[in-house]
């Protein structure tokens, strides 16, 4: 619609809200005016949440300037680009003209901004043609603030259409002519900057493994003016003041963008007895243990902790931690050690039951200690007793792990189990109704499981059982005495009971042949089904009584909507749809759980330990809003194969279900995270049951699992102490053995809100945004979510340009330095599949269930992808890593004659672009031209270095994803996904 | 005595009074009811099967007979009951004095039709369905012998027999024989009652295409025979899916607490084994073999609950109404038994176990469908064994196992049918024959026999409802009254047939017929049918005394049909037709079918199917059991049921019908544990031993169930069986001892005593 306008038109008054017009869009339906209003408002202190339309013609900048006056010259005078590189923005380390030269010589040929140049500017002549995009939001995101622009007319979605429909006239010269502007940034500037250095790669950042364990940004080095900008991005040459000022003219280069370090950063979790704020979690990072916990387990959205609650208001910002418990920690950092107190078990607080930790201060000559949550003073066990040296830290602090580290396990005493450790219990429900069997979901799924069987622990203690289902649950006895399994069928799907008590869990070691002799014949035995009914609840609910005695992980493989019996439900999703065209009122509640029966038994599941994980191998709806109740609450999760593919969904099934299995894990647990007096547990969000309000019911925790806690303040904390974390979870390995992972993290207290925000942690703080969003997006209209998705984040930099920033020109965005990410990652979340309704309903329930456990590290990338280009990969020869340097996510960043990776962690796109050399089509597809491209795609190596080098970069990516990545290929002009 | 068997090898019928008492009032006063004891489908050795329909009254549909009265000029018959005038139609023109149809023939008046042979050629047999149902919930050693005898059962089955199997315990597990890939079973909760049509969705019988509406029943209602094959099998198709299932049977793997019976949910299996029948096959012949080993304790037919510390109900319990469970589970059974009969479905119950399994609840499925029931204490005894063999077996003893039977009845108008007392249900078909006293089925002339055998007996009880008039002795022309007995069913070859059978009795009233009455009495008959009549009311009535209401029935008998001088006892005497009925009612009073409180409900459950399925000569032994002595003085001969019969160097047989005893004389006794007859010089020991077995083998060998053999000594704590069934003549009481030298420690009185009382009270 709006992108396709000649730029400066007249457009249609209603822009804001319309539908699509008759064009084909690109894509957007969102209201793209509200963000732009809100700043506007909220810059202005404009009462009115939302403006009015914008007036045709000139909607923004008008808007812009009614309130403030000093603008004008943004319209009268273009931005000479040439100006550009003056000194104020040249970055004084090692600058390097050349790159900047050539970016703006790229912006000049496409910065041709439709919407920035609206009807008043004059020159018209030099913008593109009508169609021809702009750079993507992102950019247009972050130059928004110093005229409220919205950035409606090219918002596409990140994902795909972004790329896919590239502007069809591109400025051949920038790519091929200087390839080297578009080297990223590398990461490291200092504070000093005042405006974005584009300081391009290899240069900046100090080699980190040169024994500087300090990251070269955002903590550490005191910023030269404390209470000022850490970055601010000005229009165009801003600070100057020159009345060029060219609003419209920013350049998109001179966004911040994220620059993933290419090289590890060595990170100490406390240095002179200071907590270090933590390297970005996206980064590639080595912790030393040195008494505060790794940031993989625990991180806080702010490394510094506000003394008072207005403090905290006042900075706009959130406070939470980021729970990972058993987050896997990088291959050279020391293990979690493990301590065993033998029967008496742990030392703990006699009052609050916080465990020992190198913050518990130990006095009057070690015979008690002070309990640094509650600080109550606790009289040191007898047999824990230890001297003091003359640095008041006990003698032996540096060889007890639970005094030294910030992570260390406890072997639980018989104290902490109300029953022998369970089993490992591995069951899998496989859906075998008509549908699944046609489209090949039955047979990826008996593949996938029987390939797995290899990867589940050896031992008598592994358990495995297998049942499908259609309109009736079939339970298989799997005991070795029979000489086939037996299928048994339970029929009554609507009051479900298990058709044995025992041999339907059977040790695998004794039903190994069976096993697989059944799940050979599984897909065979049911071809002819043509039942296409399927009773998911009951099926699952059968299975958990099955497996009640014991507990266990229950691996569903659902193919259809769960149609029949126990927790039936209904195609709302077509229901939905009228409503939605009625007006959208109850969209968001498609994205509820439809039946309260689920919810009930997702309680019961939790209480036997009974975890839930549900593979959705499917080409329809299948109300994943309320099957993911399940999963959610027992602490499991939703994987999403859709549209499914018999060709290329099987791997990933495979990959996905060998990970689910073999990743670290633990069962029965229970977790509960204490803090420092002053400060409470506000609220726990993730995958997990509460049935009490201080703990969390996990009957399945694994490494990926990340639960979000919420703090608040109850009193004021002192100035100058330190406030601590602490993160217990208590578990059974899959070995059987039951732990307790202590994670303690202390971080200072602050009153001083510039500290906040130079401590801001952007990855948590916006992994917890996501968070937020997600569990909003179902109960209320998806317009006020963005709203306070954007709200949230103008807050912070309002506050910050209020209370920390230097007065600068109030066309000038200035942005905390720690943050400077967060615009365009609030942009990139605004424009994500969830946030958005022109999604399938299952897949932003997918979207917001995925969210809800994601860790911090996976969290960013899975709303602002990672764009890669392959075509080239052979060029880059004597390059250290697999990865090749990141493409900003704009469209004049890719080529017609290019072939780009972009990837979120969970799905990836490949985009061939129309004119590719159809060598390297062959070399990496084995296809000719671009109209081959196969619908379902199974990435192959081919017997040539290029096709290797992209194995091996998806391979990279898998790894560092933990994640097979469903591929897809996709040509210029493919309707987007 | 003769004549009435005579009378039975032609018609296979029983009459206590085979001279009918003509009036209401007359009937009434000779105690013993008009009825008769009918075998429908007895081997008659004489018996014509006719390859044509019958020829039928238009207005009563009764058949032609020989009772008729045939003009045959005008081609006309008279109807003999409703004397309505039928022409006859074309094909039989040549009929004539000396050309008659084999129907006309007098000595015909029992005959077979079968209109399967009519073109010659018979339509396909439809095959015997057998649905196996069986218990899990038993000890390895049981499951072992259980096991052994199915499979050789299996063996033994018709080729073209359809099998269907289910096991049950805590769930109910029906086998989909026909699923090739892996053994597959359906699993359905023990505690739930399900419906026919719950079951049809369950078995997802529809799957493939919509139900459609309405009552689903078998093949021609829409029902695919794929869907059936699933579950009901050609012996031929299942027999190794059948076997390994079998095989790999095991216990019931749900565990059961020491303090708690195993959970059996014997109702619901049934349930579901009628439903699936009543879905795929109903309207044809098929059984539902229930294999049950222990108590049921769930679901609607439990009998008691799964705590060890209650007590299964005994008599006492009943009587008192203190079996919380009966009533619900007899109520569950009666409505199964509704829908078998519905079905045309029969319910065989082998109930092997040392607990009572409820044969009692069950007792109304089995009787009203006509099953077959058989009580033993373990599947590895004999009695168990052996039956289920005689089951299958072909040859001499077959049991003649025949299906889908419905029975009718035409009378002459004076008569009105009461009911029937036997393995029979009702079909309610209402008449003007219809009595207003019911007894047992009645209140219909029709009644469906799902499953009747060649021993199978019915008990039909009639009313005489001819009015005391004055004229009724002068037209002595027409005091004969007709009885039709209609019996279509399935023979057990395939064929259908309708058996025939038309009595002609005379009546006679007023004064002078007491000498014609006794002429035509037939005590054995009416012994018979007084044990089940008793059996009935005890069964019935709350507070009847069995005691009070037989002694009072026989006096009334005796003072009425004796010859006796008023007051003088001693003057008493009784035709020979009525001399030995006292000591029929001496022995019924003291059988197991009056005095109960000996045995377990369970167990006079049996003994009354049995009794009420049985022919005259069986029962009789059952109401007064028979003695054989065998001695080197003489051969084998009949013996009194005394006790004064036991001697030292006699062996007894006693045949008891459930239980034959070989009772060896001490001196025998003592011989044969010296092992005397192992020795070549005393063969004729040997012999002396082996005859009385020989005798046993061969009642056993036709008798169904097998009784069981009792071999002992006297003094031995075995021949408690023996003593229990003798006349009391000798007790501890006793001034001395018998020569036999044995007692019987009881204060019953002897039928000396008895008989004393009896004439006592009958002259006064």
């Amino acid at each position: 619609m709006a992108s396709y306008l000649p730029p400066g038109a007249p457009r249609p008054a209603s822009n804001a809200n319309n539908p699509p017009s008759s064009q084909p869009p690109p894509n957007f339906r969102a209201n793209p005016n509200s963000l732009a209003d809100n700043l506007h408002n909220l810059n202005f202190n404009s009462a009115a949440p939302r403006a009015p339309s914008p007036l045709p013609g000139t909607p923004f900048p008008r808007q812009a300037t009614q309130p403030v006056s000093p603008f004008p010259p943004t319209f009268s005078h273009p931005a000479p680009f040439a100006s550009r590189p003056s000194p104020s923005v040249v970055p004084p380390p090692g600058a390097r003209p050349p790159p900047f030269v050539s970016s703006a010589s790229a912006g000049l040929a496409s910065n041709g901004q439709p919407v920035f140049a609206s009807g008043a500017l004059p020159g018209g002549q030099w913008f593109p043609p009508p169609g021809s995009a702009p750079p993507t939001m992102a950019m247009a995101m972050a130059r928004a603030p110093p005229q409220p622009q919205p950035p409606n007319t090219t918002s596409r979605p990140l994902m795909g259409s972004s790329l896919i429909r590239a502007p069809p006239v591109q400025p051949a010269s920038p790519f091929a002519a200087a390839p080297q502007a578009r080297q990223p940034p590398t990461t490291g500037y200092p504070y000093g900057q005042p405006t974005w250095p584009l300081q391009p790669g290899q240069g900046a950042p100090p080699p980190p493994i040169t024994g500087s364990p300090q990251p070269p940004r955002m903590f550490g080095m005191p910023p030269p003016l404390p209470n000022q900008s850490m970055t601010s991005v000005s229009p165009a040459v801003g600070q100057i003041g020159a009345p060029v000022a060219g609003a419209s003219k920013i350049d998109p280069n001179q966004i911040p963008r994220p620059i993933p370090g290419s090289s590890v950063i060595l990170h100490e979790t406390r240095q002179g007895n200071q907590a270090n704020p933590p390297p970005p979690a996206t980064s590639d990072y080595i912790v030393r243990d040195t008494g505060n916990c790794s940031p993989r387990y625990m991180r806080c959205t702010i490394n510094q902790i506000p003394c008072t609650d207005d403090l905290l208001t006042t900075s706009g910002m959130q406070l939470a931690l980021m729970v990972q418990p058993l987050a896997i920690p990088h291959p050279s950092e020391e293990t979690v050690q493990v301590v065993d107190f033998g029967e008496s078990g742990p030392v703990r607080c006699s009052r609050c039951k916080g465990y020992i930790n190198p913050f518990m201060k130990f006095i009057d000559q070690g015979r008690r200690f002070i309990c640094n949550f509650c600080g109550f003073t606790d009289e040191t066990p007898r047999e824990y007793h230890c001297n003091l040296g003359p640095d008041g830290r006990r003698r032996d602090a540096d060889e007890r792990p639970e005094l030294c580290r910030g992570t260390v396990e406890f072997v639980a005493s018989r104290e902490y189990m109300v029953r022998d450790p369970m089993p490992a219990v591995y069951f899998f429900l496989i859906d075998v109704s008509m549908n699944a069997i046609q489209i090949g979901a039955t047979a990826a799924a008996c593949g996938a499981i029987n390939q797995v069987i290899a990867d589940l622990p050896e031992g008598p203690r592994t358990m495995v059982g297998i049942a499908t289902f259609d309109s009736t649950i079939h339970f298989y006895n799997l005991k070795r005495a029979l000489q086939q399994p037996l299928m048994l069928v339970v029929p009554d799907v609507q009051d479900v009971y298990t058709p044995l008590q025992t041999d339907v869990v059977v040790q695998l070691s004794e039903c190994r042949q069976h096993l697989e002799l059944l799940l050979e014949s599984i897909p065979t035995m049911f071809l002819e089904n043509r039942t296409a009914e399927s009773a998911f609840g009951a099926a699952t609910k059968a299975a958990f009584m099955a497996m009640k005695g014991t507990g266990g992980r229950l691996l569903v493989f659902q193919s259809v909507l769960p149609s029949i019996g126990i927790g039936a439900l209904s195609a709302r999703e077509a229901e939905g749809r009228t409503h939605l065209s009625a007006g959208e009122k109850e969209a968001h509640k498609l994205l509820q759980s439809a039946d309260e029966t689920l919810k009930a038994m997702a309680i019961e599941f939790a209480e036997y330990q009974v975890c839930v994980d549900v593979f959705i191998t499917t080409q329809t709806y299948v109300d994943i809003a309320s099957i993911a109740v399940i999963p959610r609450t027992t602490g499991g999760q939703v994987y999403y194969y859709y549209p499914f593919s018999a060709v290329s969904d099987p791997a990933k099934l495979y990959n996905d279900l060998r990970w689910n299995v073999t990743r670290p894990q633990g069962f029965e647990a229970v977790m509960r995270v204490r803090c420092s007096q002053g400060i409470q547990v506000l609220e726990y969000d993730g995958n997990f049951c509460k049935r009490m309000p201080t703990d969390v019911d996990l009957p399945g925790i694994d490494c990926d699992k990340t639960i979000m806690v919420t703090l608040k303040h109850d009193d004021k904390l002192k100035d100058g102490s330190e406030c601590a974390f602490q993160c217990a979870l208590l578990y059974t390995t899959v070995n059987g053995q039951r732990r307790i992972r202590v994670t303690t993290l202390s971080l200072p207290c602050t009153s001083i809100l510039s500290n906040l925000f130079r401590s801001a942690d952007l990855d948590t703080q916006f992994a917890c945004f996501l968070k937020q969003a997600a569990s909003e997006i179902p109960s209320r209209p998806l317009l006020l979510v963005k709203d306070r998705m954007t709200n949230l984040c103008i807050n912070i930099l309002l506050s910050y340009r209020k209370f920390c920033a230097t007065v600068t020109s109030s066309g000038q965005l200035i942005l905390p330095e720690a943050l400077k990410l967060l615009p365009l990652y609030t942009l990139a979340l605004i424009k994500s599949k969830g946030l958005r309704t022109d999604g399938r309903i299952d897949e932003r329930s997918f979207w917001i269930n995925y969210l809800s456990s994601i860790s911090t590290p996976l969290a960013i990338p899975f709303v602002h992808p990672r764009m890669v280009a392959i075509h080239d990969l052979n060029s880059k020869e004597g390059d250290q890593s697999l990865i090749p340097p990141v493409i900003s996510l704009s469209t004049e960043h890719v080529n017609d004659g290019g072939i780009y990776l972009l990837e979120n962690g969970e799905d990836c796109l490949i985009y061939i672009g129309n004119s590719v050399d159809s060598d390297i089509l062959r070399q990496l597809f084995c296809i000719s031209s671009v109209d081959e491209i196969p619908a379902q795609f199974v990435l192959q190596q081919y017997d040539n270095p290029l096709s290797k080098k992209l194995n091996d970069l998806v391979n990279e990516i898998r790894r560092q994803r933990c994640s097979y990545l469903r591929l897809k290929l996709c040509k210029k002009g493919d309707p987007s996904v | 005595m003769a004549e009435f068997l005579e009378l039975e090898s032609q018609d296979g019928v029983r009459m206590p009074w085979n001279v009918i008492p003509g009036t209401k009032q007359e009937s009434s006063n000779c105690v013993v009811p008009v009825s008769a004891i009918y075998s429908p489908i007895r081997p008659l050795p004489n018996i014509t099967l006719l390859p044509y329909s019958p020829l039928r009254c238009r207005t009563c549909r009764s058949v032609l007979n020989p009772f008729a009265i045939v003009d045959f000029a005008a081609k006309i018959w008279i109807c003999p009951f409703c004397f309505q005038r039928n022409h006859f139609p074309p094909n039989y023109a040549s009929i004539s004095d000396d050309n008659l149809p084999a129907e006309l023939f007098p000595h015909y008046t029992t005959i077979e039709y079968s209109q399967d042979n009519q073109i010659g050629q018979s339509p396909p047999q439809p095959p015997l369905v057998f649905l196996f149902v069986i218990d899990s919930c038993l000890i390895e050693e049981e499951m072992g012998f259980l096991k052994s005898s199915l499979s050789q059962a299996f063996d033994l089955l018709p080729d073209n027999s359809l099998v269907g199997l289910i096991t049950f315990g805590t769930l109910v597990h029906v086998h989909e024989l026909g699923f090739a890939q892996i053994p597959k079973t359906y699993v359905f909760r023990g505690n739930k009652d399900i419906s026919k049509e719950q079951l049809l969705e369950h078995m997802s019988f529809f799957a493939k295409k919509p139900k459609p509406p309405g009552v689903i029943a078998g093949a021609r209602d829409g029902l695919s025979a794929d869907s059936i094959s699933r579950f009901l099998l050609p012996k031929a198709d299942c027999e190794f899916a059948f076997n390994s299932v079998l095989e790999e049977l095991q216990k019931d793997p749900w565990g059961v607490p020491t303090d708690q019976r195993a959970t059996r949910c014997t109702s619901t299996a049934l349930s579901i084994a009628a439903s699936l029948l009543g879905a795929c096959v109903p309207g044809s012949g098929a059984r539902i073999m229930a294999f049950i080993g222990g108590p049921s304790t769930e679901g609607s037919g439990a009998i008691v609950s799964k705590n060890l510390s209650e007590p299964i109900r005994s008599h006492k319990d009943l009587d008192k109404d203190s079996a919380p469970l009966y009533h619900k589970a007899v109520k569950f059974y009666e409505g199964l038994s509704k829908q078998l009969v519905h079905q045309g479905h029969v319910l065989d119950l082998f109930a092997c176990a040392l607990d009572q399994v409820g044969v009692a609840e069950l007792k109304i499925a089995v009787e009203r469908t006509g099953g077959l029931v058989v009580l033993a204490e373990s599947f590895g005894h004999p009695v168990f064994k052996d039956s289920l063999r005689r089951i299958f077996q072909a040859g001499d003893y077959d049991l003649g196992l025949s299906s889908s039977g419905i029975f009718e009845i035409n009378c002459s108008k004076d008569i009105k049918v009461q009911g029937i007392i036997g393995p029979c249900a009702s079909l309610e078909k209402k008449g003007p024959l219809c009595s207003d006293t019911v007894i047992g089925q009645g209140n219909t002339t029709a009644w469906k026999m799902c499953g009747l055998d060649k021993a199978t007996s019915l008990c039909l009880i009639f009313e005489v409802v001819k009015k005391e008039s004055p004229d009724a002795t002068i037209q002595s022309t027409s005091n004969q009254f007709y009885f039709q007995f209609l019996t279509y069913y399935q023979h057990y070859s395939g064929q259908m047939r309708l058996r025939v059978t038309t009595l002609s009795r005379r009546w006679v009233a007023g004064p002078g017929s007491i000498q014609d009455l006794v002429a035509g009495f037939d005590q054995e008959a009416a012994a018979v049918v007084m044990a089940r009549q008793v059996s009935f009311k005890m069964e019935t009535e709350a507070e009847f005394d069995p005691i009070r209401w037989l002694d009072k029935a026989l006096i009334h008998l005796c003072s009425r049909f004796g010859d006796y001088q008023k007051e003088s006892p001693s003057s008493f005497s009784l035709s020979p037709r009525l001399s030995i009925f006292p000591q029929f009612m001496f022995n019924l009073r003291r059988s197991q079918f009056v005095q109960v409180f000996n045995n377990s409900p369970d167990e006079t459950a049996y003994f009354r199917m049995i009794l009420n399925r049985e022919n005259v000569a069986n029962s009789v032994v059952m109401i007064q059991p028979s003695l054989i002595s065998f001695s080197f003085h003489s051969g084998p001969e009949p013996a009194l049921l005394d006790v004064a019969s036991i001697a030292a160097d006699r062996i007894l047989l006693l045949d008891s019908y459930f239980t034959m005893v070989i009772f060896h004389g001490a001196t025998i006794a003592q011989w044969r544990k010296a092992g005397y007859h192992n020795q070549p010089e005393h063969q004729a020991f040997a012999y002396l031993l082996q005859a009385p077995r020989d005798e046993a083998d061969s009642i056993i060998k036709e008798r169904f169930p097998v009784p069981r053999l009792v071999i002992c000594d006297q003094h031995g704590s075995q021949a408690r069986f023996l003593l229990a069934k003798l006349n009391p003549s000798a007790t501890y009481n006793s001034d001395g001892p018998l020569p036999g030298g044995d007692v019987i420690f009881t204060d019953d009185v002897s039928f000396e005593v008895f008989l004393d009382h009896l004439q006592r009270l009958a002259v006064q």
